[in-house]
């Protein structure tokens, strides 16, 4: 999730960092709280995941069974706004004569030109601010240059090997009777516009017995992402809108201190949102706010399928987060271990 | 968007009763476009279903069809459905004998842009809105023609369609440019409601004025983006600003769509358009529904609070926050 208004202000940020005063004079303290972690953190929620952390988390591993929770990344997926991402095969060693050596060694690779926040993919935080005013008081218009952010880049986080728990909505929907989806779903899907709340949340989780620890990566499945599987047929519905957590339900997600939000959906929280004048808010009050990440277009319902199967929601969750320097964010790749 | 301070302060759902709203809509057939504006029935009713979400309501929605007939069997529907509130948007004179209806079972009724006999209306101020227009086009004459000795305006668009109110709109652009402007003649141009012909009409305008500024006020978001053409056709665009009325998604746009009115494209002649929001009625109809159904007093007339919307509080007014 990244608007074309963050954008705007990311030019803006561009041109301050060339000595405009347009945003220099925000006072961050003002508009954005301090991380408990203390002034100089850049690390965010994922200082929750303490070695003691991951070992419980290891815990989960029970059958060794790996459960995919990405989906491909691959041309005509659905994508925000006027994003792109494209590869281009380079094979130049497989024409004739171009081997190498008596061995006749080949070689190909490949030039991705990509977006970061395409696919399944992290939020980090320097994704979403409040004016320039990023992650723990941060001015970003002042650790921004032509090619990346010189605070809050992805190589500050900490591996994010931890519990994850996935909240099955399409099931506490259905349970109580009042799962509104849409026609274009082949699988049950919550319809766009539907606002989970803190008691959605909690009954989903009561439906499994779990309780929520520190450090946890939450998962929900809305079924929404069944119309990214239909890409390209379904990206215009897909992109309209989706289900999503709001702002109370936000609120509990961040009062039960976890490191991650993730969903089936482009933006994790409700769209159209439930005030019509904000913006993406839910990803101000998470990352902005408390430094809490959020994962856009997660392949669920492999896992909703699994937990319904064992009656277990919680399992390892395993991400690659590459070590992106000054990075906003990146594609990801999931395996939840069970 | 009220004009009025609204108290939304509601308790938790769970510990109130849940009321059974009906809101039935104008028309919901497609294409057709309401108040004078861009926006559609289904737009309206999309509003007042997301306006919904957070509230202790259940919904019930019916389609009057611009029909006096369909709209008094909708209110019987209504009352045998045993409503606790009829939002009731339709013009003509089944409105009365509806109101009657309701009343006489005890269902509260709530008017939208067309009144009810003895029920609150909330409505479109179109004078508000046309004096926002002119002055919007005033100030940036100041501003930008300061000195400039020769200019002249025109209001162009279905100015005469009086069941949608638009002589009103017309009346408040006209007034603005009078009292900011006492010296520029305005010239009211009538599309009669046919887009085709608004290059024609405005082209034969701008070319009666070939020298000096050109002031242009559309009653709508089409009109205005079909000025620009004629504008641009006639190699007068250092000439000329637009101001429209609507802000409907064609000219504000999703995140894909080419927006004209843009922080990206703030060069662009057409430097704003009047605010009409009629695709977050819900947002200012079911508050204003809660009050009644609590027994709160509320005013007989609420206006939309309009706003010209330019390229500098775009993104605030309409985030573009749908990937489209």
């Amino acid at each position: 999730m990244k608007p074309r208004a963050i954008v705007a202000v990311g030019s803006a940020l561009m041109v301050l960092a060339f000595g405009s005063a347009a945003f220099a004079q925000t006072d961050c303290k003002k508009l954005v709280p301090a991380s408990p972690w203390g002034p100089n953190d850049q690390t965010g929620a994922t200082n929750r995941i303490t070695p003691a952390v991951t070992k419980a988390a290891a815990a989960e591993i029970r059958d060794g069974k790996v459960i995919a929770m990405s989906y491909p990344l691959t041309d005509g997926v659905p994508l925000f706004g006027s994003r792109f991402t494209k590869t281009i095969l380079t094979a130049v060693s497989l024409a004739p004569g171009a081997s190498f050596g008596e061995n006749q060694l080949t070689y190909m690779e490949d030039t991705w030109l990509s977006q970061s926040h395409v696919g399944t993919h992290l939020d980090g935080m320097g994704h979403i601010g409040r004016q320039d005013c990023y992650y723990n008081q941060t001015p970003m218009g002042k650790y921004i240059n032509q090619n990346n952010m010189t605070k809050l880049g992805l190589e500050h986080l900490k591996p994010f090997a931890t519990r994850g728990v996935i909240i099955d909505m399409v099931k506490v929907y259905q349970q109580a009777n009042k799962l509104k989806t849409n026609a274009a779903c082949k699988k049950a899907c919550i319809e766009k516009g539907t606002v989970i709340t803190a008691a959605d949340l909690q009954a989903g989780l009561r439906m499994y017995n779990v309780t929520l620890r520190e450090g946890d990566i939450v998962i929900i499945h809305t079924g929404w992402g069944d119309l990214f599987e239909q890409f390209p047929a379904q990206n215009a519905l897909y992109n309209s809108g989706e289900p999503g957590i709001g702002k109370e339900a936000a609120t509990w997600l961040i009062s039960q201190k976890v490191v991650a939000v993730g969903s089936d959906t482009w933006a994790v929280e409700v769209i159209p949102g439930e005030d019509p004048k904000e913006a993406f808010i839910v990803h101000n009050m998470l990352l902005t706010d408390n430094g809490i990440h959020i994962i856009e277009n997660v392949r669920t319902d492999l896992m909703a399928a699994e937990a319904a199967a064992s009656g277990r929601a919680t399992f390892f969750f395993s991400m690659t987060v590459p070590k992106g320097v000054g990075m906003t964010g990146n594609f990801v790749g999931i395996e939840g271990i069970r | 968007m009220v004009a009025l301070a609204l108290a939304p302060a509601f308790a938790p759902a769970s510990a109130q009763r849940t009321f059974v709203i009906a809101f039935a809509n104008l028309t919901e057939e497609p294409g057709v476009t309401l108040e004078g504006t861009g926006f559609t029935g289904r737009e309206i009713r999309e509003s007042v279903a997301l306006a919904a979400r957070g509230l202790p309501v259940e919904m019930v929605y019916y389609d009057n069809q611009r029909d006096d007939a369909r709209a008094l069997a909708n209110a019987e529907a209504a009352i045998a459905r045993k409503v606790d509130l009829y939002i009731q948007y339709h013009r003509g004179a089944a409105n009365a004998a509806v109101g009657e209806k309701l009343r006489a079972a005890g269902v509260k009724v709530l008017a939208v842009n067309a009144p009810v006999p003895g029920a609150p209306l909330y409505t479109a101020d179109n004078e508000a809105a046309g004096r926002l227009a002119g002055e919007a086009l005033a100030q940036f004459a100041a501003r930008a023609w300061r000195g400039q000795s020769q200019m002249a305006a025109a209001i162009v668009g279905p100015v005469s369609a009086s069941a949608e109110r638009v002589p009103e709109r017309v009346q408040g652009v006209t007034r603005a440019l009078g009292q900011r402007l006492p010296a520029v003649r305005v010239t009211v141009i009538d599309t009669k409601g046919n887009p085709a012909q608004v290059g024609p009409l405005a082209g034969k305008f701008i070319g009666a004025h070939p020298t000096g500024k050109l002031l242009l006020a559309a009653t709508d978001d089409a009109t205005a983006l079909a000025l620009k053409a004629a504008v641009e056709q006639a190699g007068r665009v250092q000439d000329a600003a637009i101001v429209s009325h609507g802000v409907d998604r064609s000219i504000h746009g999703g995140m894909n769509d080419r927006k004209e009115i843009d922080p990206a494209n703030r060069a662009s002649i057409v430097i704003g358009s009047v605010a009409f929001y009629l695709d977050r009625y819900g947002y200012d109809l079911l508050p204003l529904a809660m009050r009644m159904l609590r027994g709160d007093a509320v005013p007989a007339r609420v206006t939309t609070r309009h706003l010209l919307v330019t390229a500098a509080n775009v993104y605030v007014e309409y985030p573009p926050s749908d990937m489209n």
